[in-house]
């Protein structure tokens, strides 16, 4: 019943209804097309880290009562467990009161020998391959600031090396923190004893932090964390370093399983030089109060950017 | 309630059908696209598998070709409906008809930015984290979260104007101004915002000093209305090529004869269609006999100058020929009428929204003493039946309804303007960069000299500064009057924006990292076929629209054909055209 137009060509318009070579051509082309979108999500078989339910309506970090945060560290004790054979602590540590954590660094003392990058692997369960390192220590010439002098990947037989100095530099903990700020999510914040930390159950892995940050201090998994059984830290916080998932973000937290359980940071405790002090800048009697009291200049990295680090670099003379 | 309900429903139904029907070429083309998207999702899904691991970007540079991706497409959607100011603000008639397509271009560039921002999450399942109310969006202090509110905002004001116009074209009723116009004006400033948001994106981070410059927001702007354009002009010319299809008939359903009022009317005869055959040669292709059946119906007009012949808004049966003097064609806009055109001597007027059945859409006022031929609609069929007649007439309607030249080439200076400032605002950005010198010039360094051995942006940012200043150079010439060099110039804006503002903007502002190190990026084979796959989609997404949008805006689907005559089966929906 169709019309043929003049010039002999049909318009698309025109349309007979369902035949049955018509019906059957569409299911053809339906199944085919069906079949090749489920071909082409086959690798998602291969994806392990599949959420749980429960994972996925998990609640905002700030928002869970201590019912649900407990539930929570069950569930992440268990996750550990199930893949590291290993029964983990996990806390849920809170900031203390009166407490402002500062760190503060010796440039004349560091000899580079970058014991602190590996114990800080250790003890927050960092991925191993590809291995995700907080503190990235760079080799610096002599007389020079400039950190585009900077020697990222030293490897000599012996450090310290003639004519070189050490600078090592890891998260500074701002009191105006850009990666904060530009979170869309709130998944990281400051609290109130001065750390930066980041929820891993909350970061949608955006990396816009990364990109904020003036110090290059955060990290991303770019693929589900590996980590030797025999390696794990059973010791965890939920902020701190617990096991991180494939996607999200992470970086130094001061050791929060450490630091607000009383204890120095793996940084802290490693160096052999005594390159590294750490403390509570509200306590007057605290060796960073010392510190930053007494000695004629520190350094705040970047300290025009207005980010203002708790992270001071010294020297001894 | 219901009932109107259910007619949107039957719309969106009817609508989506004509996505499914079209020739061999359409479906050659929808079915590469439907491959390439096949593959992409596939590089997507591994993507999720393995985690981002399997692209080319790391902790030293965080983001890569799909931030470019999107970056250069938030500029696109912004400028296809910039395109919007010149007809609304400027009253631009040659640009009218371009606006849809403009805002369903928009509606598809944002589809494919929040593909590609969906792409290079880590963790895409945690989306509803961003839902305000739901999530913990964190507005106003992160950029992403506006990002967030201003391409989601912008894509439901683009779908509303453009479903509104077209759902009214389907009905056949003039779209209420109230409903839409403050929409389009909310759109343009939202345009200009989505730009300068992305812009803000980069510039609002201190620690990156080849981001943290004011002039980003303004090259992105200038960039954007080159680029955006410059695809407009390409695109519309598919359009135009794919879309000239053959003249539907029976398309006057259930119109009222109204004649128009005139001062001398008398039955036409034989000697006035001699006098229309003098101006229109093409009519002696008519048989004889064909001329026989449409005089009774015919009327001859002859009309003092002043007079109105048709009227805006109303809808009459008929499509004249001017047989001498002049007839000018008028529409009015705010009150205030604008002269589109002047018909003369063996030209017709009217003859679209008379065999569309659709409201005129401008008045008819004779310029000076007139004599015009009055024909019924019936007989207006008739006549084109004959090939000749039915090119004639039928290429007219094609250059009211579509893209005229002069519409591509107020694009063109657009683009000329554009292109201008871009280059001037790049020459700047260089120029403060490298006069200063000092620290923050190492990106710049990077990107244009090579920086300490690493050289990988280097022949990419100098094929773009080519690539700008030969377009540059051929806008500011006449011969981008032609087409062909137009398309060329086009290309190479297009291509020049896309490197500069894309990977030249993104990646260096990563390299060197903030502590000094050097670290190189390109995009992995995965990524890149996951970029194929989202481009591929987007154009699938734009074709399907345009498919959807010009029948019913020339008027082929309407509601009046839902309840028509001649239907075959229980899902025949689409007009069929009846029995002659």
């Amino acid at each position: 019943m169709s019309q043929q137009i003049p010039d002999g060509t049909r318009t698309p318009l025109e349309y007979d209804g369902v035949t049955r070579r018509s019906f059957l051509r569409t299911s053809v082309v339906f199944a085919a097309g069906l079949t090749a979108i489920a071909a082409g999500l086959a690798p998602l078989l291969k994806l392990e880290d599949f959420p749980s339910l429960e994972e996925f309506m998990q609640k905002y970090y700030k928002e869970m009562t201590p019912e649900d945060m407990a539930k929570v560290l069950k569930r992440i004790e268990g996750q550990v467990e199930r893949e590291y054979g290993i029964r983990p602590h996990v806390r849920d540590l809170k900031p203390m009161n009166g407490v402002e954590f500062v760190y503060c660094l010796n440039l004349t003392r560091c000899i580079g020998c970058r014991k602190c990058v590996h114990a800080c692997v250790a003890e927050n369960n960092q991925s191993r391959n590809p291995e995700i390192q907080y503190i990235r220590v760079l080799k610096m010439p002599h007389g020079s600031f400039d950190m585009d002098k900077a020697e990222h990947d030293y490897n000599p037989a012996m450090v310290p090396e003639k004519d070189h100095f050490y600078m090592p530099v890891q998260c500074q903990q701002c009191k105006n923190p850009p990666c904060v700020k530009v979170c869309p999510v709130h998944a990281t914040w400051q609290e109130t004893d001065g750390i930066t930390v980041i929820d891993y159950d909350w970061c949608i892995g955006c990396r816009y932090c990364e990109a904020a940050c003036p110090y290059w201090a955060r990290r991303f998994n770019f693929s589900k964390p590996s980590i030797p059984k025999e390696q794990i830290n059973p010791d965890m916080a939920y902020l701190g370093n617990r096991p991180r998932r494939q996607g999200v973000m992470e970086k130094c937290h001061f050791c929060i399983q450490r630091t607000r359980a009383g204890r120095y940071p793996a940084c802290v405790e490693v160096c052999p030089t005594g390159t590294r002090k750490f403390g509570n800048i509200l306590d007057p009697n605290s060796e960073v109060s010392y510190i930053l009291r007494t000695k004629r200049v520190f350094i705040q990295l970047k300290e025009e950017l207005g980010t203002s680090p708790r992270f001071f670099y010294y020297f001894d003379v | 309630m219901r009932r109107a309900i259910r007619n949107y429903f039957v719309f969106l139904w009817r609508s989506a059908q004509l996505a499914l029907v079209g020739d061999w070429r359409y479906y050659a083309w929808m079915g590469i696209l439907s491959i390439l998207c096949v593959v992409g999702l596939n590089a997507y899904a591994k993507q999720l598998a393995h985690g981002l691991i399997v692209t080319g970007m790391s902790d030293q540079v965080s983001w890569g070709v799909y931030i470019a991706n999107f970056t250069f497409l938030v500029g696109v959607a912004a400028a296809a409906v910039m395109m919007v100011i010149p007809v609304y603000v400027y009253k631009n008639e040659d640009l009218h008809d371009l606006v849809i397509f403009g805002e369903l271009l928009a509606v598809a560039a944002i589809i494919m930015c929040l593909a590609f921002v969906t792409v290079d999450l880590g963790r895409p399942d945690r989306f509803w984290h961003l839902l305000p109310g739901l999530g913990q969006l964190n507005f106003p202090a992160s950029m992403l979260s506006w990002d967030v509110i201003v391409l989601n905002g912008y894509l439901l004001l683009n779908v509303h104007i453009c479903g509104y116009i077209l759902y009214c074209r389907y009905q056949r009723k003039m779209p209420a101004q109230w409903f839409y116009v403050p929409f389009v004006f909310i759109a343009i400033v939202w345009a200009i915002s989505i730009h300068t948001v992305t812009a803000f994106l980069y510039v609002g981070l201190g620690g990156r000093p080849f981001w943290n410059s004011a002039i980003v927001g303004p090259r992105f702007l200038a960039s954007a209305f080159t680029a955006g354009p410059a695809l407009i002009i390409l695109a519309m010319q598919v359009v135009r090529r794919v879309t000239s299809g053959p003249l539907p008939q029976g398309l006057a359903h259930g119109l009222e004869s109204a004649a128009p009022d005139d001062t001398r009317q008398r039955p036409a005869t034989f000697d006035d269609l001699e006098q229309l055959r003098r101006h229109l040669p093409q009519l002696s292709s008519v048989p004889e006999q064909t001329l026989q059946e449409i005089l009774p119906g015919a009327t001859v007009l002859d009309v003092t100058a002043g007079h109105a012949l048709l009227y805006q808004g109303e809808t009459t049966p008929f499509a004249f020929f001017v047989l001498e003097g002049l007839v000018a064609v008028e529409r009015k806009e705010s009150g205030r009428f604008r002269m589109t055109r002047s018909v003369g001597p063996g030209q017709q007027f009217g003859e679209i929204s008379a065999l569309a059945g659709t409201p005129r859409v401008a008045t008819a006022i004779a310029e000076e003493p007139a004599r015009v031929l009055c024909l019924p609609v019936e007989s207006l069929r008739k006549l084109m039946k004959t090939p000749q007649m039915h090119r004639i007439i039928r290429s007219r309607m094609g250059e009211r309804l579509m893209i005229t030249d002069r519409a591509l080439m107020t694009l063109r200076g657009i683009v000329q303007v554009a292109m201008i400032i871009n280059v001037f605002l790049l020459a700047c950005e260089v120029f403060t960069e490298f006069y200063a010198g000092g620290l923050h010039v190492a990106s710049s360094k990077y990107l244009f000299l090579g920086l300490r051995g690493y050289h990988a942006l280097v022949p990419w940012i100098w094929t773009a500064i080519t690539f700008n200043l030969t377009a540059m150079v051929l806008l500011l010439l006449p011969v981008s009057r032609s087409l062909k060099w137009l398309n060329l110039t086009c290309v190479l804006c297009i291509v020049g924006i896309w490197i500069e503002k894309g990977m030249g903007l993104v990646v260096p502002g990563f390299i060197p990292t903030p502590l000094g190190e050097m670290a190189e990026y390109s995009p992995s084979l995965n990524e890149t076929l996951v970029c194929l796959g989202i481009w591929a989609f987007g154009l699938l997404c734009y074709t399907v629209f345009l498919r959807m949008a010009v029948p019913i805006l020339q008027g082929k689907l309407t509601r009046a054909g839902e309840a028509g005559p001649a239907r075959h089966g229980p899902s025949s929906e689409v007009d069929v055209a009846p029995a002659a």
